[in-house]
This record gives C-alpha cells, structure tokens and sequence, in this order.
C-alpha cells in the first residue's frame, strides 16, 4: 500500500438490507459508488449524478434519499435499504408485485428508484391520491416516460381500488 | 481528502480552526454533487451529522429557534412553525422532491446561498437572526446582512452556522412562500415570501421578501408600506410591486428571461397575497 493509499482510505461501517459491511473506503466516495462498486448491489442506477434525476434513491431509516450526492460516511449511523432489499428471496414485495401486474415496466433503467420512492410514500401514507403520488414520485425521471402505469401501479395497493 | 466526524460543536470548531482547507458538510445535497462534478475540492470533510445540538425545533415564548442541521422535511412537517413562521414552512415544503427534503438542511441552504433557493427570502419575511459559533465565540447575525452576493454570506472563516431564530412576528400574522417553477420540484423562476396581518378588511402589517429576483433576497420597506393601510387592492398590490419590481435584479438564465421574471412579481406578489388576505395559513 503506498502512502497515498494510508492517507486516502478511513474505516467505515454500513448496514445496508439488514448487513453490516466494514470496509475501507476512501472518504470522497458517495454512498451509490460504494453500493454498486463495492456491495455489487447495482439495483439503484447512476444516471445525473447530481441528485436531481432519482435513479439512485435508496431508503436511509426509511426514507428516501439520493444515493449519488450522499457520501458512504454520511451513512454510517443508518439503516440503509436498496431495491435488493425489498424482496423476501423470490417473493416480490407488494410495491414490486404491483409495478409487474400493472406493466409499469418498460426498459427498467428508473425501476428500482420508482420502487424505492412508492414504498416509502406508502409507508408514510398508505391511501394516496392521484395527486399524492404524483408528488410523491415527483423526483423520479423515467426516460421511458411511462409514468401512467407506475400511478396505476401504486393505486391498485390503496383502499379506493378495492372498493 | 479526510472525513471527520465530531460529536460536538466544540469539536467541530476545533477542527476548523485546527486544519488549513476543511468544509463543513450538513445534507451533502450541494457539496457532494459539486464534488461529483470535480467543482470543489477539499482536504478535510467535517460531517456536522453527529453533533445532536444542531439538529431539530425548539421554542421559547418570544421565538423559534432551528437548528442549522434540521432537515427541509422537518421544517415542513413542523407543527410549531405556525402564524408568521407558516412562511419559512410553507418555503420548506416547496423545496425539491421529498428526497432531497430528507437530506437537505436549512443551515447547508443558507450557507450556500444560491439565490435561486426558497430559505433565504423566507427568511428575510420572517425577519430570522442566524446564530453563528466559531473557536472565538458566539454571534448573531440579522438576515439583512447575512447574505451578501451570489453565494457568497456574512459567515467568517472558521464559522458554523448553530441556529436559525425566528421572532414569533406581530399578534395575527400570517406567512406564506409562493414559488413558480418550470416544474414540479424545480428550483424557483421567482418567489415571493410574504407575512402579513389583517385588521379587518385593512392591512395593518406586511413585510415582503422576493427569491431569484437577484444577488440576494430583496426587501423593499415602501413596497410594504404602500401596503400596510389599505385593503390590499389591486391598485395598492400594483404599487407594492413596481417598487418590488424596481429593486429587482433578475439573470436571464435557463429557468426564465430578466424580462419574464420581472412579469412574474407582480402576479406572485398578488397570489402571496390574496391566499393569506382570504385567511388561509400556509397549505404547503
Ligand atoms: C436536485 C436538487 C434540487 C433542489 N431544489 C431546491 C429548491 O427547489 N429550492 C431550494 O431552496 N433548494 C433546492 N435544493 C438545495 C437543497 O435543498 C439544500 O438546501 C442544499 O442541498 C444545501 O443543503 P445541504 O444540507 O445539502 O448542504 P451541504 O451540501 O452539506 O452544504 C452546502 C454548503 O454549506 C456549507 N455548510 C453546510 N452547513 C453549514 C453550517 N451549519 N455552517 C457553515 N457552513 C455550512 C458547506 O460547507 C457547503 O459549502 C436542491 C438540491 C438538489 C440536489
Ligand atoms: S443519479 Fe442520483 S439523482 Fe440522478
Ligand atoms: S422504464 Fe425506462 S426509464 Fe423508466
């Protein structure tokens, strides 16, 4: 290891879908490149880079948070949650179940962050508007612009659906 | 680079007057995507995450105080951010999406000071005074002097902003932050913050602030007090705002010409007022 290396890399501990990762990373790094690059936990895409187009929404305690403007450190006292952490094994979660049956998938790229997004709104509010959702979701960019099917998606799991 | 994490203030303003090149880092919204974009460079990163002192709402008689590390999410959630302060919480809920809500802090939005932000003329409205705490000391600094140019604040080197105060305003104020975006979750085209108190049909107070208008938020006293003694009609709403207007110094940037902006403040102005005349407190 040079002395640059020494200098460079700090200890961190990440608990991301309930495992608890130390790692030694360099300080710079955000939280979706040690995801990816380290965790090889790829669900949450690196698109913008800057925070404004969603594809790397992940859950810190639940909520949502961009991954690519947070850093590794910063995330050390949460809990973190990817897409990879919604199902149980081969079961889809409901949110994931929902997007399927409604056809909300189209080539998949924003699909992980639009997941992690409706999630976190149905915990917060589990009956959403039309209006809610859109707001809810408001952060997310789908390139594909399909985003009819992922509110229809998101409506099937509330209580006026049912009734 | 180095990442340092105290777990309190006093250690945090040790650090910065210790080391040559360090830089506080609140929500990282801003900082971390100027890094990504290779815009800033820094030696030592001081994550202010761990200090409990700077996080979260509290309130006394004659005032609330905001942590600078309490999040935009928080603020918009608050249920003590009523009367004239319904202005910077109605602000905090027009900020982004909600996840850059549970990231960004007010503390990280008004040290950075873009002008295009929603805090700092929500600020100015509600007449805040920023408590900043350095190696040296404590001292308060009104919102009037805090900001001083395009990203650029009163705040000295070696100095964390600790708190956001709020003086509760004039018995029956009302506040309320009207923003217009390209879209949804944009930062503003223009703002307009607003505080205003009714006596009857007659405007007895007002205190006015506008966003993206400039360098810095702007507040013009004889636009108020062309409001303040009438019943906030279209001819007083007219004269509040050529003098709004006036006082303004858009950019012509991406998000609206100078000439388009300018057509915005009296519009705005007319919505801020109308929604807080018509008693509703702020929705947002
Ligand atoms: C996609 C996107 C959309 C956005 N849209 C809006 C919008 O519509 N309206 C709006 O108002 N804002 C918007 N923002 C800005 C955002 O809401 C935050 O205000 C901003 O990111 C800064 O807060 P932060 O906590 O992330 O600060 P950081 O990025 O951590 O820090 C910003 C700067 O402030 C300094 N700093 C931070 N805290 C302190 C402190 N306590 N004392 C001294 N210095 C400090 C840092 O050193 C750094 O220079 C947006 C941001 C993003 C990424
Ligand atoms: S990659 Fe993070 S918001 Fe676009
Ligand atoms: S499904 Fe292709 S970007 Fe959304």
């Amino acid at each position: 290891m040079s002395e640059m290396d020494v200098i460079e890399k700090q200890p961190v501990t990440l608990r991301v879908n309930g495992n608890v990762h130390e790692l030694e990373i360099a300080p710079a790094r955000t939280l979706l490149d040690v995801l990816r690059s380290e965790l090889r936990l790829t669900g949450a895409k690196r698109s913008c880079n800057q925070g404004v187009c969603g594809a790397c929404s992940v859950l810190r305690d639940g909520k949502p948070v961009r991954a690519c403007i947070s850093l590794a450190f910063a995330a050390e006292d949460s809990e973190i949650t990817t897409i990879e952490g919604l199902a149980d094994g081969n079961r889809l979660s409901r949110v994931q179940q929902a997007f399927v049956d409604a056809g909300a998938v189209q080539c998949g790229f924003c699909m992980p962050a639009m997941v992690i997004a409706a999630t976190a709104l149905l915990n917060e509010n589990p009956n959403p508007g039309v209006e809610e959702i859109r707001h809810g979701l408001g952060g997310n960019i789908c390139r594909c612009s399909g985003y009819v099917k992922v509110v229809d998606a998101i409506l099937s799991l509330t209580e006026g659906s049912k009734s | 680079m180095r990442y340092l994490a105290p777990g309190s203030l006093k250690e945090a303003l040790d650090i910065l007057r210790r080391e040559d090149d360090a830089r506080c880092i609140a929500g990282g919204a801003t900082l971390v995507a100027m890094m990504n974009a290779d815009l800033v460079a820094v030696d030592v990163l001081v994550g202010l995450g761990r200090i409990a002192e700077l996080s979260g709402i509290t309130e006394t008689d004659d005032e609330v105080r905001i942590g600078a590390m309490t999040r935009h999410a928080e603020i918009a959630a608050s249920p003590v951010l009523t009367g004239a302060l319904g202005v910077v919480r109605s602000a905090a809920g027009q900020i982004a999406h909600p996840a850059v809500r549970n990231m960004g802090t007010i503390g990280g939005s008004i040290c950075h000071a873009d002008p295009a932000a929603d805090f700092p003329a929500a600020l100015l409205a509600a007449d805040a005074t920023i408590e900043a705490a350095s190696a040296e000391g404590t001292r308060q600094i009104p919102i009037g002097e805090f900001f001083e140019d395009y990203f650029e604040t009163a705040l000295r080197e070696g100095e964390i902003v600790t708190a956001i105060r709020l003086p509760r305003g004039p018995a029956g104020a009302r506040g309320h932050h009207v923003k217009f975006s390209r879209v949804d979750g944009d930062y503003a085209t223009v703002s307009v913050s607003a505080v205003l108190v009714m006596a009857g049909a007659t405007c007895s107070y007002a205190r006015i602030a506008l966003g993206s208008s400039g360098p810095v938020p702007i507040r013009v006293t004889a636009a108020e007090e062309a409001l303040v003694g009438s019943p906030l009609d279209q001819a007083a709403i007219a004269e509040a705002a050529r003098l709004l207007a006036e006082a303004a110094d858009p950019v012509d940037d991406v998000r609206g010409t100078t000439e388009y902006r300018l057509m915005l403040i009296p519009r705005l102005l007319a919505r801020a007022l109308n929604t807080l005349k018509d008693g509703e407190t702020a929705s947002v």
